[in-house]
């Protein structure tokens, strides 16, 4: 009984110091709740370099972005000398245009623009049939200078990537193949639509053009966009790809880096139409950069740094800031608890069998990596090959743990030689066998061949399978994004899953799968 | 669908007991971790068997390092049949019933082996083969013949008494007997059955296969209902005596009945599995609130 009571005083302990600590910090977080829940979080900065002109005055042109459904700017701040003139303005296609302009000569200016880029993936689904198009579109059907959508060679390739389709939608999968298919080439100079046949290799700018030439002889209103693939660089290359009008959504191609209906969480949209990110008054030195830094971020919090900091001296934002630990390796480590905590629920309470306690959770994590369908197909593939390698090793009589050891190098042997045919014909599911997965699959190997010399195949196979579906269920959970974040700011929730495994551990009900083996029993 | 379960809870899992509440209210404060090994390593389990004077299967020798092999053997190789046993094995892996036939030469499962073959199964034995890597020892006993009584349910194999001991007294027990299907074993997850039995009268009541509920064993179709058990008595009174030798007081205790000596202790279990409720249609539960009134 003294031992209960104890029990009891620990768990009521623990459970209130972290309900009263989240507590405190509760009210500020749903203040600045934000359901825009960007995926990347950057700040970006324009620097420009120039040397205005002796004669006349000197301007220097960029576009700026703007928010979106998918993308959002904010904190932005410009900075330049006070000879400077800076101004905004509406441009063509709703783009909007910094524009710097001075009457100083031959005088040196930097220009720095400065903005906060939150981005969020998006996927679209393309319908079998578009609707008809209307009239106020047309601009989008014509042909220019550089999109020569009439001209007959664009006029018989389209004609022929036509042909044979049921639906505008294999229309368009038809032609972004086709381009997609053309060889890259890193062309910085202007390429338009027939050079980018002509040659047939392009960079983005023409193989954009040339989707676009064909998607507007074929009649779908297409058009050019333009912004920068943001990561953590200073880079001088910006980028275009194509969005085609259908059902009044413009979806976005992106045929160079094989992009369908598709846009990375990291593709900064910066203006449309076919123009130039820069321009400026003609023969002036210019030089540029974009300086781009990731900003860690808490999805779902509108705050800054700082004010994350502020909240409470008990979050790990201190960890993430640092940067000394890795941030995939913190989130493995915050998720593990939770992820032993479910299974323990797991087979405690449902009754389910595993290799292991935290042997679900890292085989979770490894998905994660690999992706979920291929890596289960990878991990019962790699399994079932240790048990074939240990069969004829059973056979001859050798020892247990040298056997082992036979199969286990087999096995990574395997896994290289699979990363290798990955490469070589560029089958990316097989090259996702980084470090980590690779150890975890290997431990999990291990214990099926263990449970296959303690409980025979038959229960072994079983257990594999329950072991899956654990880690289903912890692949589920691990895969919310917003689950580390909570726990970098809420990491008292650690004190809490050691006060519910507390409870799990003294738990004596019957379990969800002894219901159905003792239902003679029960009627 | 869930209230039925709820429902299902309150009403009957009073008397069943699952995995965790075996492990936590019987396990855990009657089983300490470090007398585990008595019942886990077979040497252990015989010596304390032995000081006790509790029948078990003689034993011929207990080799430890191999080249105490061939000293052990000749000690015993004037004996007709033997049991050759890792220590620590498990699932029973390991196992070998070597016996002479008329010309002297050893039978194993039917076949002829060498005294070569003998040692090497020793020695694979020592080096742990069949227990995951550790080293273990071999333990060489008298070979035990099943009562003729068995036969009358099932001809082969190697059946058994489990008898469910706690605090000393004798709870619940089944007859594990092989089948057509189980190649030797009594095992009830190796597709052998488990026969009920009636503690009060020493008496079998029904055939449980993991599945259904039979009055006879389903291969040779003998009727076990109200069967009584020989040496009922004195099954209990080993079981008894057993449980009051280890300092562990929740026991799987094995029982067979020898043809010539009677019942015999096999081997003891720490953690008991919980089909014996299925076997005998009744929850533990409801088997020690009866036993303590």
């Amino acid at each position: 009984m003294n031992s209960q009571t104890n029990l009891k005083i620990a768990l009521i302990l623990i459970t209130v110091i972290a309900v009263v600590s989240i507590g405190l910090k509760i009210k500020p977080i749903l203040k600045n709740y934000d359901n825009f829940n960007p995926e990347k979080v950057y700040k970006v900065n324009y620097n420009y370099f120039f040397k205005s002109k002796d004669k006349s005055s000197t301007v220097v042109k960029t576009f700026i972005p703007t928010s979106n459904y998918r993308q959002r700017i904010s904190s932005e701040k410009i900075k330049n000398d006070s000879t400077l003139l800076f101004a905004k303005k509406m441009a063509d296609n709703r783009n909007v245009r910094g524009v710097w302009g001075t009457d100083s000569r031959k005088t040196y200016h930097t220009v720095n623009y400065e903005f906060i880029f939150e981005g969020k993936e998006i996927t679209y689904t393309i319908p079998q049939q578009f609707n008809l198009v209307s009239d106020k579109y047309n601009k989008y059907l014509k042909p220019t200078s550089n999109i020569q959508s009439d001209h007959i060679q664009i006029s018989e390739l389209a004609t022929r990537l036509g042909q044979n389709t049921q639906n505008d939608k294999e229309v368009i999968k038809n032609i972004f193949d086709h381009v997609a298919a053309i060889p890259s080439a890193p062309i910085i100079t202007l390429t338009d639509a027939l050079t980018a046949i002509e040659q047939n290799r392009a960079s983005c700018n023409g193989k954009s053009r040339l989707f676009v030439a064909i998607c507007r002889n074929l009649g779908y209103p297409a058009r050019i966009k333009g912004g920068i693939i943001v990561e953590n660089a200073d880079k001088r290359t910006s980028h275009v790809w194509a969005e085609v009008l259908i059902n009044q959504t413009w979806i976005p191609f992106d045929t160079l880096n094989n992009h369908y209906a598709h846009l990375p969480a990291n593709y900064l949209e910066i203006y449309e139409g076919d123009e130039f990110l820069i321009t400026h008054t003609p023969g002036i030195q210019f030089d540029y950069t974009y300086e781009i830094n990731e900003v860690n971020h808490i999805s779902f919090l509108k705050m800054n740094s700082n004010e994350i900091h502020k909240l409470s001296s008990i979050s790990l934002w201190g960890i993430v800031e640092s940067g000394i630990l890795p941030k995939n390796a913190l989130n493995l480590l915050l998720l593990l608890p939770l992820g032993g905590l479910l299974v323990a629920f797991l087979r405690n309470v449902v009754g389910v069998k595993t290799f292991g306690v935290f042997l679900p959770v890292l085989i979770a994590f490894s998905l994660l990596h690999t992706g979920y369908i291929s890596g289960v197909l990878l991990f019962i593939l790699l399994i079932l090959l240790v048990g074939l390698i240990s069969y004829p090793f059973d056979r001859i009589g050798l020892l247990y743990t040298p056997k082992l050891v036979i199969s286990l190098t087999v096995m990574v042997g395997l896994m290289i030689t699979a990363t290798m045919i990955g490469i070589k014909y560029n089958i990316t599911w097989l090259t996702t066998l980084t470090f980590f997965p690779t150890i975890i699959l290997t431990i999990a190997a291990e214990r099926f061949s263990r449970a296959t010399v303690e409980d025979g195949y038959k229960m072994a196979i079983d257990k594999l399978f329950q072991t899956l579906i654990a880690t289903t269920i912890c692949f589920g959970v691990l895969s919310l994004s917003w689950l580390p974040s909570v726990l970098i700011i809420f990491p008292e929730c650690i004190l809490l899953i050691i006060a519910s495994a507390m409870l799990l551990g003294r738990y004596i009900g019957i379990r969800w799968v002894e219901f159905y083996r003792f239902k003679p029993l029960f009627n | 669908m869930f209230s039925r379960i709820l429902d299902m809870k309150s009403r009957h899992t009073s008397k069943v007991i699952g995995l965790n509440e075996r492990n936590i209210k019987l396990i855990y404060p009657n089983n300490a971790k470090k007398h585990y090994p008595l019942a886990d390593d077979k040497v252990l389990t015989k010596e304390v068997l032995h000081q006790y004077h509790i029948p078990c299967a003689e034993t011929y020798a207990v080799i430890e390092y191999n080249s105490r092999i061939k000293k052990a053997w000749e000690s015993c190789k004037h004996h007709t049949a033997m049991a050759i046993k890792p220590a620590n094995g498990c699932g029973g892996g390991g196992i070998k019933i070597i016996k002479k036939d008329q010309q002297g030469n050893w039978i194993s499962s039917g076949k002829k082996i060498s005294e070569r073959e003998i040692f090497q199964h020793m020695a694979a034995t020592i080096m742990g083969f069949f227990s995951l890597g550790s080293h273990d020892r071999v333990l060489i006993e008298e070979c035990i013949e099943p009562h003729p009584f068995f036969h009358k349910i099932y001809p082969q194999g190697v059946p058994d008494f489990r008898i469910i001991t706690l605090d000393k007294v004798p709870l619940m027990g089944m007859l594990r007997m092989p089948t057509d299907r189980s190649d030797g074993k009594a095992n009830l997850h190796q597709n052998g059955v488990g026969i009920g039995v009636d503690m009060q009268k020493g008496t079998l009541t029904q055939v449980y296969d993991g599945k259904n509920y039979y009055d006879h064993h389903p291969d040779s179709k003998f009727v076990v209902e109200e069967v009584p058990i020989p040496y009922w008595k004195e099954i209990l009174e080993i079981s008894i005596a057993t449980a009051k030798a280890f300092p562990l007081n929740y026991l799987g205790v094995d029982i067979v009945i020898d043809k010539n000596k009677g019942p015999q202790i096999m081997e003891i279990n720490v953690r008991p599995g919980l089909g014996i409720q299925l076997v005998n249609k009744q929850g533990l539960k409801e088997t020690i609130e009866n036993k303590i009134k």
